[in-house]
Formats: structure tokens, C-alpha cells, sequence
């Protein structure tokens, strides 16, 4: 299938790969050197601090309790999401009237804007008019209306709701790719020797599906950590800080309190966190494949 | 496959559940739009309209920019989405069809791109575009998407470039064809849906970005509709009509576009996914 074709094949590979070096690569290495000076304002000029962000970084508490509630916040994430979505990629697999229809329309909640979704989600949660609370009320499981954003935890738990229903069906899309690739014997195989449905659920589509389960739990843990819009939107890292998440906090410490270079290290230690998670993991994950 | 009646019944619930869980938040959304205002905050809430309503569409093409931040969202995400597949296409061509040294760094690294974090190149994009002039314009934010869009797109046309049955493609290099008439007389009609799906997610992607356009942009006349939407939910005290409108104005487009089109990119996704 492949063939040598002299220079030709990084002709081909150099823009895309420029555009990305330009776009993403030198701002990232702008990062490490802005880490490394004191600039307040874009514009500005600083001096070299050598590693000093880094330290103030290190012993400042609330970088520990952001980076926790980022833990926090994509370990929830990937739970809710994987539940959804698998249930929902199982159910698409099956043969029901409208399954076509329903493959292509899941992921109406991921083409819309997210500011949409935000603005659909305050309305729907808020005390004015919302839906959730007189339907939380009617089926008996609370006696008043909740302020959804109004405490740390309702606020982090109705943030983690909403971003999950916005990305599962991505995900459900991706395991049903691994499930369709299940063939078809193997179950009838399983029904000929009388095995029942959870059984077959448990021996066969559970072990197959798990490698794609791992690569998407990587891919996820990637994607819902860089989530920044829902939650600024929403409640904008408060209240009193609890879904300050480091993303909030990178985004603020730079466009609110202007202190670019502090941005800057959180920032690149952000960045060494989730390469160092990705590697290891990729790691972990082709060891697996291995022993398989 | 046959299935028994228990079977049948769970499988409803549970397509049931999920539709509703898609589908209601929508269904509110379209029909308070067109909800007179005492409705819209009534303390019971109505599942069927009672009344009906346009005045909440005309207020918000009369006094908000909102059909300039529809063109503007239009223009961002039709030229990312071209400017994507034009990167895209060729090197995933490279990456998929032919050996040559460091493929699989390169393409790894591209991989990567993929996974840092976005907010990570905000700081230092902007200081970079200030001194580019790209700073409230258009072009940045198309240039900005594009990148983001790129590393997904490429990977999801690695199945696609696969399953391109490599005879056809010797027999047109014997009559002597060159790679890009090889691309595009016979590798682009064959992965047409794969170009299709590439497409539809970058035009997402641009469609629905938000906080590179804030930041980016700074004109009102230039705001894409998501960072015009957030505008309003500021300018104004809380005006659920108002941004019910808005919200559906900003469904429309991209609800079109799938309608034509979505089945390709469920196809793209589904088959180029997790290898």
C-alpha cells in the first residue's frame, strides 16, 4: 500500500504541518518563554525572573485547589459521559424503526454553539420559568426550588450535568464504531450455546469494546479538561471559587487581573500535567494492546 | 436478530430517555420562542405554546446587529472549513498512502496538537496577532480555527485513504499521472464522504467556538454569533424572548447543514474512529 516517493511526501505534509508549528507551536513556546519573565500587560516589557512564576505557583493554594477541582471535574465528566454514552452506543446498534434518524440527530447538542447550550441550560435550571425544578418537584424528589448555580457543589455537579449532555453523543458515535466492528457470529455463536443477553453482553461486546473504552477515556480526559466556555459562561468559576478550574484561572489571572507571565506558568504547568498524563498513557494503552 | 418482548420494551425506555434528554431542551427552546413574555417565566410551565408570538424574532432584527454576526459565522466557518480541507487532505494523502522517513513522529505529533490545551495559545496568540494585524479581523479567527480543526480532521481521514484499493492507483501511476492528478481524478471522488465529514466538522468547530472569537475580537460589526449572543445575554436585563430567538437563529444554520449532510460525517465518524 505504501510507496517511496523521494521528497515528495513532505511536500505534501508541510503546510499543514507549517500552519500548525505557526499556530500552535510558537505560541506554545511564547508560553514557556513568557513563564520565564515578569509581564503584566500584552505589550509590555518585562525582565527575566529565571524560575521565580514557578515557585510563586507552587506555593500559592489556590493553583492546588484549581488543579483539584480540575481532577475533580474530569473524572466526573468521563463517569457521566462513559455511562451515557455507552448505554446510548449499545442502544444504537440495535435494528428499531428510526435508528437511522437517530444515528445522524444524536448529536444535535454538539453541533449547536456552546453559548446556546449555556444560554439553554440557565434558562431551563434558573427559578423563573426554568423546567427542571418544577419537574424535580412533581416527581417528589425535592420540595422547593433549587439555586442550581447558587453553591459550590450544586453549581460543580449542574456544570459536569450540562457538559456531559453536550459531548456524550460525540462519544457515543466513537463506540458504536468499536461496537459495529463486533462480528456478527460471535453472538450468534453465544445464542446457539444458550448464553442470555447479559451474558453475551458480559463475555463478548464488554472485552471487545474495552480497548476502544481506554482510547476514549484518553481522548475524553484530554477534551473535557480544556473545557473553559461552558463553565465561564455559566458561573465563571465561582461562586467562592468552587468551578474554578485551571483553565478559569489561567483565563482570568491573563484577562482580568492582567498578570500575563503568572498566566504563562500556570499555563505551561498545565500543559506538562496533561503531556505527562497523554504519554503515560499511550504508554499504558500499548502495553495493553500488546498483551492482548 | 430477533428479539422477545422484554427486550423490546427496555429498548424503548431507553430510546425513549434519550430522546427526550436531546430532544426536550430543544423542543423548550423552539416553542418558548415564539411564547408570549408572561408565558415564557410563567411559574408553571407550558409544554405546548399557548400563545404565539414573533415579536421576540423582531425585536432581535431590529435592535441587535444579529444578522451581521450571522454573516460573519457563515464567512468564518465556510473559509476554515476550505482552508482545512485544503491542508488536510494533501498530508493525510502523505500520511496514509506513502512511506517516507519520520512518518510516524510527524504524525504523532500531530496527534499531540490535538490534545494541549486551547487556552494554553490564547495568551501568546494574541500578542502574536497584535504584531501580525490580525487582531479583529476575520482572517484570525478562520486561521485560528482551522488550526484547532486540522490534527482531527486528518485523523479522521485515515480510513478513508485506506480503503482506496491500491491498484487503482498503480495502474494511473503506469500511465503516468502525477500526484495531483492522482488526487484529484481518483483519490478525492472515492473519499468523498470522507471530505464530507472532515467538512462538516470543521464548519462546527468554527461554528461553535467561542473564546478565541472574545478575545480576538474586538469590533461589534465583526463579532461571529457566538460572542454576539453572549453581547446580548449582557447588554440587556435577562430577556429569555430575546435569547430564545437567538438561540434558534443560531440552531437554524447548522440543523440545515446536518439535515443535508449528516449522515456522511456519522459515517466519516463512525468508520475512521479509534485505531
Amino acid at each position: 500500500m505504501l510507496r517511496e516517493s523521494g521528497i515528495l511526501p513532505f511536500l505534501l505534509v508541510a503546510p499543514a504541518l507549517l500552519f500548525l508549528a505557526a499556530i500552535l507551536g510558537w505560541p506554545l513556546v511564547s508560553a514557556l518563554l513568557l513563564s520565564l519573565q515578569n509581564i503584566t500587560i500584552i505589550g509590555s516589557e518585562g525582565r527575566w525572573v529565571g524560575l521565580s512564576n514557578y515557585q510563586a505557583i507552587l506555593g500559592n493554594p489556590g493553583f492546588w485547589k484549581a488543579a483539584g477541582l480540575s481532577a475533580v471535574w474530569v473524572v466526573a465528566n468521563a463517569v457521566v459521559q462513559t455511562a451515557l454514552a455507552l448505554a446510548a452506543a449499545l442502544v444504537l446498534n440495535q435494528r428499531f424503526p428510526g435508528v437511522r434518524v437517530a444515528r445522524t440527530w444524536i448529536v444535535l447538542s454538539w453541533i449547536v454553539p456552546t453559548v446556546v447550550v449555556v444560554m439553554i441550560w440557565r434558562w431551563l435550571f434558573s427559578t423563573s420559568g426554568g423546567m427542571v425544578n418544577p419537574l424535580l418537584m412533581s416527581l417528589g424528589i425535592i420540595d422547593r426550588p433549587i439555586g442550581f448555580f447558587g453553591r459550590p457543589w450544586t453549581a460543580m455537579g449542574t456544570l459536569i450535568f450540562i457538559n456531559s449532555w453536550r459531548w456524550f453523543p460525540f462519544l457515543a458515535l466513537m463506540m458504536l464504531a468499536g461496537l459495529t466492528r463486533i462480528p456478527d457470529e460471535l453472538f450468534e455463536a453465544a445464542r446457539i450455546d444458550g448464553a442470555g443477553a447479559f451474558q453475551r453482553f458480559r463475555r463478548i461486546t464488554w472485552p471487545l469494546l474495552t480497548p476502544t473504552l481506554l482510547v476514549l477515556a484518553v481522548v475524553g480526559t484530554l477534551l473535557s479538561f480544556n473545557v473553559f466556555d461552558i463553565i465561564w459562561l455559566l458561573t465563571a468559576g465561582g461562586p467562592s471559587g468552587g468551578t474554578r478550574t485551571l483553565p478559569v484561572m489561567i483565563y482570568e489571572t491573563a484577562f482580568k487581573g492582567y498578570r500575563l507571565s503568572e498566566a504563562a506558568t500556570i499555563s505551561v504547568m498545565a500543559t506538562l500535567l496533561l503531556m505527562t498524563f497523554a504519554v503515560l498513557a499511550t504508554r499504558w494503552l500499548a502495553r495493553e494492546a500488546d498483551e492482548r | 436478530m430477533n428479539r422477545t418482548p422484554a427486550w423490546n420494551i427496555v429498548l424503548g425506555v431507553v430510546v425513549g430517555f434519550f430522546t427526550l434528554l436531546i430532544g426536550l431542551p430543544f423542543w423548550w427552546v423552539v416553542t418558548g420562542s415564539i411564547k408570549a413574555p408572561q408565558e415564557i417565566i410563567a411559574r408553571t410551565p407550558t409544554f405546548f405554546p399557548h400563545s404565539f408570538t414573533l415579536q421576540h424574532f423582531d425585536k432581535l432584527l431590529s435592535s441587535s446587529d444579529y444578522p451581521v454576526y450571522l454573516a460573519n459565522s457563515l464567512i468564518i466557518a465556510s473559509a476554515s472549513t476550505v482552508i482545512t480541507l485544503l491542508l488536510a487532505v494533501p498530508a493525510a494523502y502523505a500520511f496514509f498512502r506513502m512511506r517516507f522517513f519520520g512518518r510516524e513522529t510527524l504524525y504523532r505529533a500531530i496527534l499531540l496538537a490535538y490534545a494541549f490545551p486551547s487556552i494554553v495559545v490564547l495568551i501568546p496568540l494574541f500578542g502574536m496577532f497584535v504584531r501580525l494585524g490580525l487582531v479583529d479581523t476575520l482572517l484570525g479567527l478562520v486561521v485560528v480555527n482551522a488550526a484547532f480543526a486540522l490534527p482531527f480532521s486528518i485523523w479522521m481521514l485515515r480510513s478513508f485513504f485506506a480503503s482506496v484499493p491500491k491498484e487503482i492507483e498503480e495502474a494511473a501511476i503506469m500511465d503516468g499521472a502525477g500526484v495531483f492528478v492522482i488526487l484529484r481524478r481518483i483519490m478525492i471522488p472515492l473519499i468523498a464522504p470522507g471530505l464530507a465529514s472532515v467538512a462538516i466538522f470543521a464548519f462546527v468547530m468554527a461554528w461553535t467556538e467561542y473564546v478565541f472569537a472574545s478575545v480576538l475580537i474586538i469590533s461589534d460589526v465583526k463579532r461571529p454569533i457566538p460572542v454576539g449572543f453572549a453581547g446580548i445575554i449582557g447588554q440587556y436585563q435577562i430577556d429569555w424572548g430575546l435569547l430564545l430567538s437567538g438561540s434558534v437563529l443560531a440552531i437554524l444554520p447548522v440543523v440545515v447543514l446536518f439535515g443535508l449532510v449528516g449522515r456522511w460525517f456519522v459515517r466519516g465518524l463512525t468508520e475512521g474512529a479509534v485505531k
